[in-house]
């Protein structure tokens, strides 16, 4: 092997060693606690509390990876039967409020209006309130967060 | 070379400047010790490879500096070995700065026309200490804290401006949170933007003035 065989055989290995650097970096970037969202069903309340038509908001506690989380939650029961909403306004995120005189979900941030249904009436919301899965086991009702 | 690399090649022209940064006539009985501002060189980039990932996770804030330390070094993939590569290589850059000074003083290298690259040289290699001793700091832990409160405490002796000079290192009469984040933008910002121009400099010379071999 001549020097210069030698010497171009280091230049080219280098490149193995800078290779294994950006893989090394990128595998260091990326987050080590990452991992999927899933759906948690978290008792709320039984099924016999249940209101016999109209809105009753939820505040309910769970833990996830050992953090508490304090959230809350509509349940609706119409003609239609049972459905469950988030109270994110799905504007801006503020949460809404039940009107029982004017029977509508009222934002408070920019005046977005949802009928008893979540579709949404007037203002700014794009979209209607989310409606969150629930589940009935043995009278206990359950809902599905996104966590 | 692939035609990848060809067609970069004529737009880039790379080779060329390759060729004149490898190709140089240098003298042929060199020893192993004009290695060490090479290795200097090398632990420079290996800082600046580090420090930028370094800076991804680092907090400079008095309440989160000393946890996104430990979080770094316990439970980010191969966080230890960044930051165990990032403190091995300071060290070792400023052990290889001590020795390609000795090896210039001994070889005479700072006679001119090469007088200026040892100014030059000079002052890279004290930005390289406050470098270190900036970076000592922003860990944030006991001893990082009492290094600083000494070390800043020293500054206060300069004749006349002592005071000054000791309160500009600390951002007020206490080593606190804005010391640290002074310490972090000198850190990552002013000294490696210097240490970058100064080097460069320091090449140009070596690379038009040539290596002097006399012994």
């Amino acid at each position: 092997m001549t020097r210069r065989d030698f010497l171009k055989g280091i230049i080219k290995s280098s490149f193995f060693l800078l290779a294994a650097g950006i893989f090394g970096a990128a595998w260091y970037i990326y987050p080590s606690n990452a991992r999927k969202r899933r759906t948690q069903y978290v008792y709320v309340l039984d099924e016999d509390e249940l209101p016999k038509r109209g809105v009753r908001k939820l505040e309910f506690k769970y833990s996830v990876d050992d953090n508490e989380i304090l959230n809350r939650a509509f349940i609706v029961v119409t003609e239609k039967g049972l459905t469950t909403f988030s109270p994110v306004c799905t504007h801006l995120g503020c949460y809404v409020n039940w009107d029982n005189n004017r029977k509508e979900f009222l934002c408070p941030c920019h005046g977005g209006r949802y009928s008893i249904y979540g579709a949404v009436i007037a203002g700014p919301p794009p979209k209607p309130l989310v409606r969150l899965p629930y589940k009935i086991e043995a009278g206990k009702i359950y809902l599905g967060i996104t966590v | 070379m692939g035609k990848l690399l060809d067609w970069l090649d004529s737009r880039f022209a790379l080779k060329r400047t390759h060729g004149r940064f490898l190709q140089r006539r240098i003298p042929s009985d060199l020893g192993y010790t004009y290695c060490f501002g090479g290795v200097a060189f090398t632990c420079f980039l290996m800082l600046a490879f580090s420090g930028f990932l370094l800076s991804l996770y680092y907090v400079p804030s008095e309440k989160d500096a000393y946890r996104s330390i430990v979080m770094i070094t316990n439970e980010v993939t191969l966080g230890w070995v960044v930051r165990g590569l990032h403190k091995w290589s300071a060290s070792l850059f400023i052990v290889s700065i001590m020795f390609h000074t000795i090896r210039v003083f001994v070889s005479k290298a700072y006679r001119p026309p090469r007088d200026l690259n040892w100014m030059v040289g000079v002052v890279a290699f004290v930005l390289a200490m406050f470098s270190g001793f900036t970076g000592y700091l922003l860990p944030w832990d006991q001893k990082a804290y009492w290094a600083t409160e000494v070390g800043t405490a020293m500054s206060q002796n300069v004749p006349f401006i002592g005071d000054y000079v000791m309160y500009a290192f600390r951002g007020g009469p206490e080593v606190g949170g804005v010391t640290l984040v002074r310490f972090y933008s000198f850190h990552m910002l002013y000294l490696p933007a210097s240490i970058s121009v100064l080097l460069w400099t320091h090449f140009h010379m070596v690379k038009r003035l040539g290596i002097s071999k006399n012994l």
